[in-house]
């Protein structure tokens, strides 16, 4: 499961306008992976890297 | 060839060179305060993929140019420009995407820094759908301050299945970074 199955499985609301204005999800090809960059939703609490690792 | 040589106070010289062909040529200098640009401080460079990339859908995913074209300057590293001479260059990338399933959107942007600025041109698409390639490109014009600024190229194919940023092994390469120099600061 990857970032946004995982993020959407804690917030089934969110949609892809979600992604594209108040939610950043970036990746710097660097190895390290995908992570949330920006979260500037104006109401869901940006997850934890705990809840995001729960959600299998 | 007639030359006439100026010498620094300390070390060092410069040339103007005439060369021995007929004819009577002029170059004007303008009346204006700045840098003369010459081939050896104009940097350009054109880099473009080598192998395929699997971004996750809606993640913002630098882009990694893997084969050198040309680098004048050695001004490329590791998918990222930094500029030794500062001034405005002139900036293009495209990004060929393709998603297995179904491609929706797609973006594009330069991140100066690390950061995906408003100033900057960045395209985005939505409402795409297509199993087919979908090739984003962005052209800008930047300011660079010839030292610490840097600039990435960034892409976002959102859609279903396995998603792509594509290579192509021909001549035609459709993923691209370019950018030359225009104007010194």
């Amino acid at each position: 499961m990857n970032i946004v199955e995982k993020i959407m499985a804690l917030y089934p609301s969110l949609t892809q306008q979600d992604f594209l204005t108040v939610i950043t999800l970036q990746n710097n090809s660097d190895g390290k992976g995908d992570y949330i960059a920006k979260w500037e939703h104006p109401t869901l609490p940006k997850p934890t890297e705990q809840q995001l690792a729960e959600i299998k | 060839m007639s030359s006439v040589v100026i010498s620094g106070d300390t070390s060092g010289s410069i040339s103007l060179t005439v060369p021995s062909v007929a004819g009577t040529n002029t170059a004007t200098l303008p009346s204006a305060t700045g840098t003369v640009m010459v081939s050896g401080n104009m940097p350009a460079f054109s880099y473009h993929s080598i192998a395929n990339q699997n971004p996750t859908s809606a993640v913002v995913t630098k882009v990694i140019f893997g084969q050198q074209d040309f680098d004048t300057a050695n001004s490329v590293s590791s998918s990222r420009f930094t500029p030794q001479v500062a001034g405005y260059y002139q900036m293009t990338a495209s990004v060929a995407m393709a998603a297995d399933t179904s491609l929706t959107g797609s973006d594009i942007y330069f991140f100066k820094n690390g950061t995906n600025l408003s100033s900057i041109p960045a395209f985005n698409v939505t409402g795409l759908a297509t199993s087919g390639y979908y090739t984003q490109t962005v052209t800008a014009l930047i300011y660079m301050n010839g030292s610490t600024d840097y600039l990435e190229v960034y892409a976002t194919a959102t859609g279903t299945g396995t998603l792509r940023y594509f290579f192509s092994s021909t001549a035609n390469h459709p993923t691209v970074f370019q950018g030359v120099l225009v104007r010194s600061a």
